[in-house]
Protein backbone atom coordinates (compact mmCIF):
# COMPACT_ATOMS: atom_id res chain seq x y z
CA UNK A 1 0.00 0.00 0.00
CA UNK A 2 1.35 3.42 -0.94
CA UNK A 3 2.24 5.66 1.97
CA UNK A 4 -0.35 8.30 2.78
CA UNK A 5 1.09 11.76 3.13
CA UNK A 6 -0.64 13.83 5.78
CA UNK A 7 -1.12 17.56 5.46
CA UNK A 8 -0.90 17.82 9.21
CA UNK A 9 -0.64 15.51 12.21
CA UNK A 10 -2.58 15.70 15.45
CA UNK A 11 -1.12 13.75 18.33
CA UNK A 12 -3.66 13.03 21.07
CA UNK A 13 -1.56 10.38 22.77
CA UNK A 14 -2.39 10.01 26.44
CA UNK A 15 -5.63 11.95 26.19
CA UNK A 16 -9.04 10.41 26.67
CA UNK A 17 -12.60 11.14 25.66
CA UNK A 18 -13.75 13.81 24.95
CA UNK A 19 -10.42 15.43 24.07
CA UNK A 20 -9.31 13.34 21.04
CA UNK A 21 -12.61 14.05 19.28
CA UNK A 22 -12.74 17.69 20.40
CA UNK A 23 -9.21 18.25 19.11
CA UNK A 24 -9.85 16.27 15.92
CA UNK A 25 -12.93 18.29 14.97
CA UNK A 26 -10.99 21.47 15.69
CA UNK A 27 -7.99 20.36 13.65
CA UNK A 28 -10.03 19.40 10.60
CA UNK A 29 -11.69 22.82 10.57
CA UNK A 30 -8.30 24.40 9.98
CA UNK A 31 -7.70 22.31 6.85
CA UNK A 32 -8.87 22.78 3.28
CA UNK A 33 -11.09 20.25 1.48
CA UNK A 34 -8.95 17.39 0.21
CA UNK A 35 -6.29 17.88 2.87
CA UNK A 36 -5.35 14.87 4.94
CA UNK A 37 -5.31 14.84 8.73
CA UNK A 38 -3.29 12.21 10.51
CA UNK A 39 -4.56 11.50 14.03
CA UNK A 40 -2.47 9.62 16.54
CA UNK A 41 -4.39 8.32 19.54
CA UNK A 42 -4.09 5.97 22.46
CA UNK A 43 -7.74 6.22 23.58
CA UNK A 44 -9.34 2.97 22.41
CA UNK A 45 -12.68 4.80 22.25
CA UNK A 46 -11.46 6.43 19.06
CA UNK A 47 -11.64 3.03 17.29
CA UNK A 48 -15.36 3.64 16.89
CA UNK A 49 -15.55 7.41 17.44
CA UNK A 50 -13.42 8.40 14.48
CA UNK A 51 -14.95 6.08 11.84
CA UNK A 52 -18.48 7.07 12.87
CA UNK A 53 -17.55 10.76 12.92
CA UNK A 54 -16.16 10.41 9.37
CA UNK A 55 -19.39 8.79 8.25
CA UNK A 56 -21.50 11.55 9.80
CA UNK A 57 -19.40 14.43 8.62
CA UNK A 58 -18.61 13.20 5.11
CA UNK A 59 -14.85 13.00 5.64
CA UNK A 60 -13.09 9.93 4.27
CA UNK A 61 -11.26 7.55 6.57
CA UNK A 62 -8.35 6.51 4.38
CA UNK A 63 -6.62 4.30 6.87
CA UNK A 64 -6.80 3.08 10.43
CA UNK A 65 -3.95 1.10 11.96
CA UNK A 66 -3.00 -0.01 15.43
CA UNK A 67 0.44 -0.92 16.60
CA UNK A 68 1.72 -1.25 20.15
CA UNK A 69 -1.47 0.33 21.52
CA UNK A 70 -1.04 3.38 19.28
CA UNK A 71 -3.87 4.07 16.86
CA UNK A 72 -3.20 6.00 13.68
CA UNK A 73 -5.91 7.41 11.44
CA UNK A 74 -5.65 9.21 8.12
CA UNK A 75 -8.72 11.28 7.27
CA UNK A 76 -9.33 13.21 4.06
CA UNK A 77 -11.37 16.34 4.62
CA UNK A 78 -14.61 16.53 2.62
CA UNK B 1 -27.46 15.90 15.45
CA UNK B 2 -28.48 19.54 15.39
CA UNK B 3 -29.50 20.15 18.97
CA UNK B 4 -29.24 18.61 22.39
CA UNK B 5 -30.73 19.58 25.76
CA UNK B 6 -29.22 18.41 29.03
CA UNK B 7 -30.54 18.76 32.57
CA UNK B 8 -27.85 18.46 35.22
CA UNK B 9 -28.89 17.68 38.79
CA UNK B 10 -25.95 15.93 40.36
CA UNK B 11 -23.21 18.22 41.61
CA UNK B 12 -20.57 15.71 42.64
CA UNK B 13 -17.31 16.56 40.85
CA UNK B 14 -16.98 13.15 39.23
CA UNK B 15 -20.63 12.94 38.24
CA UNK B 16 -20.81 16.37 36.64
CA UNK B 17 -17.94 15.47 34.33
CA UNK B 18 -20.09 13.21 32.15
CA UNK B 19 -22.70 15.77 31.06
CA UNK B 20 -19.93 18.31 30.52
CA UNK B 21 -17.91 15.84 28.42
CA UNK B 22 -20.97 14.87 26.36
CA UNK B 23 -21.77 18.54 25.79
CA UNK B 24 -18.17 19.17 24.75
CA UNK B 25 -18.23 16.31 22.24
CA UNK B 26 -21.52 17.42 20.72
CA UNK B 27 -20.58 21.10 20.63
CA UNK B 28 -17.25 20.32 18.98
CA UNK B 29 -19.17 18.76 16.10
CA UNK B 30 -21.42 21.79 15.77
CA UNK B 31 -24.43 20.61 17.79
CA UNK B 32 -26.23 23.37 19.68
CA UNK B 33 -26.33 22.33 23.33
CA UNK B 34 -28.58 23.85 26.00
CA UNK B 35 -27.86 22.88 29.60
CA UNK B 36 -30.13 23.53 32.57
CA UNK B 37 -28.56 23.20 36.02
CA UNK B 38 -31.06 22.23 38.70
CA UNK B 39 -30.95 21.37 42.40
CA UNK B 40 -27.45 21.52 43.96
CA UNK B 41 -25.84 21.48 40.52
CA UNK B 42 -26.95 25.09 40.01
CA UNK B 43 -24.03 26.08 42.23
CA UNK B 44 -21.65 24.84 39.53
CA UNK B 45 -22.67 27.97 37.62
CA UNK B 46 -21.02 30.16 40.23
CA UNK B 47 -17.26 30.49 40.43
CA UNK B 48 -17.18 29.62 44.10
CA UNK B 49 -19.57 26.72 43.64
CA UNK B 50 -17.62 25.27 40.71
CA UNK B 51 -14.42 25.41 42.73
CA UNK B 52 -16.05 23.69 45.70
CA UNK B 53 -17.30 20.62 43.83
CA UNK B 54 -15.95 17.41 45.29
CA UNK B 55 -16.07 13.74 44.60
CA UNK B 56 -18.61 12.49 47.13
CA UNK B 57 -20.09 9.31 48.52
CA UNK B 58 -18.03 6.17 48.67
CA UNK B 59 -15.40 7.61 46.30
CA UNK B 60 -14.86 10.82 48.30
CA UNK B 61 -11.37 9.85 49.38
CA UNK B 62 -10.27 9.60 45.76
CA UNK B 63 -10.94 13.26 44.91
CA UNK B 64 -7.30 14.18 44.26
CA UNK B 65 -6.71 11.02 42.26
CA UNK B 66 -9.75 11.72 40.05
CA UNK B 67 -8.57 15.29 39.36
CA UNK B 68 -5.15 14.01 38.44
CA UNK B 69 -6.69 11.51 36.00
CA UNK B 70 -8.94 14.19 34.51
CA UNK B 71 -5.92 16.38 33.82
CA UNK B 72 -4.10 13.42 32.30
CA UNK B 73 -7.07 12.80 30.02
CA UNK B 74 -6.62 16.32 28.68
CA UNK B 75 -9.57 18.05 30.30
CA UNK B 76 -9.01 21.01 32.61
CA UNK B 77 -9.43 19.57 36.12
CA UNK B 78 -11.28 22.68 37.29
CA UNK B 79 -15.00 22.62 36.45
CA UNK B 80 -15.13 26.36 35.78
CA UNK B 81 -12.35 25.95 33.21
CA UNK B 82 -14.38 23.20 31.53
CA UNK B 83 -17.40 25.51 31.45
CA UNK B 84 -15.25 28.20 29.82
CA UNK B 85 -13.92 25.70 27.26
CA UNK B 86 -17.46 24.65 26.40
CA UNK B 87 -18.52 28.27 26.05
CA UNK B 88 -15.58 28.89 23.71
CA UNK B 89 -17.03 26.39 21.23
CA UNK B 90 -19.83 28.91 20.64
CA UNK B 91 -22.37 26.11 20.77
CA UNK B 92 -23.22 25.72 24.45
CA UNK B 93 -25.72 27.71 26.49
CA UNK B 94 -25.80 27.38 30.27
CA UNK B 95 -28.97 28.13 32.22
CA UNK B 96 -29.61 28.17 35.96
CA UNK B 97 -32.99 26.91 37.15
CA UNK B 98 -34.82 29.71 38.99
CA UNK B 99 -36.16 27.42 41.70
CA UNK B 100 -32.71 25.93 42.30
CA UNK B 101 -31.22 29.40 42.31
CA UNK B 102 -33.71 30.57 44.95
CA UNK B 103 -33.10 27.53 47.15
CA UNK B 104 -29.36 27.16 46.80
CA UNK B 105 -28.37 30.81 46.65
CA UNK B 106 -27.57 31.52 43.00
CA UNK B 107 -28.62 34.83 41.49
CA UNK B 108 -27.55 37.23 38.76
CA UNK B 109 -24.80 38.57 41.02
CA UNK B 110 -22.87 35.33 41.50
CA UNK B 111 -23.74 33.58 38.23
CA UNK B 112 -20.69 33.10 36.03
CA UNK B 113 -20.63 35.33 32.92
CA UNK B 114 -20.61 32.23 30.72
CA UNK B 115 -24.20 31.47 31.81
CA UNK B 116 -27.11 32.85 29.81
CA UNK B 117 -29.13 33.55 32.95
CA UNK B 118 -31.67 32.26 35.41
CA UNK B 119 -34.70 30.70 33.77
CA UNK B 120 -37.90 28.94 34.69
CA UNK B 121 -37.97 25.20 34.18
CA UNK B 122 -41.17 25.49 32.15
CA UNK B 123 -39.43 27.67 29.59
CA UNK B 124 -36.47 25.32 29.36
CA UNK B 125 -38.56 22.17 29.10
CA UNK B 126 -40.86 23.61 26.44
CA UNK B 127 -38.51 25.81 24.45
CA UNK B 128 -35.29 23.82 24.69
CA UNK B 129 -35.81 20.23 25.87
CA UNK B 130 -39.00 19.52 23.90
CA UNK B 131 -37.56 21.05 20.74
CA UNK B 132 -34.14 19.43 20.98
CA UNK B 133 -33.28 16.46 18.84
CA UNK B 134 -31.83 14.72 21.84
CA UNK B 135 -32.47 15.14 25.55
CA UNK B 136 -30.43 13.88 28.47
CA UNK B 137 -30.83 14.02 32.23
CA UNK B 138 -27.96 13.61 34.67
Amino acid sequence: MAEIKATTTLDTSGKCCPMPMVETTKAIKALAPGDILEIVATDVGTRRDIPSWCERSGHTLLSMTEQDKVLRYFVRKA
Amino acid sequence: MKSMAIVVRDDAYDKILTPLAFAYLAAAEGTKVDMLFVNWAVKALTKEGAESLKVDGRHAEQDAWVRERVAKAGLPPDVYDIIKALKDTGNVNFYACSLAGAIFGVDDKNLVPEAEGIVGASWFLNEKAAKAEHYQYF
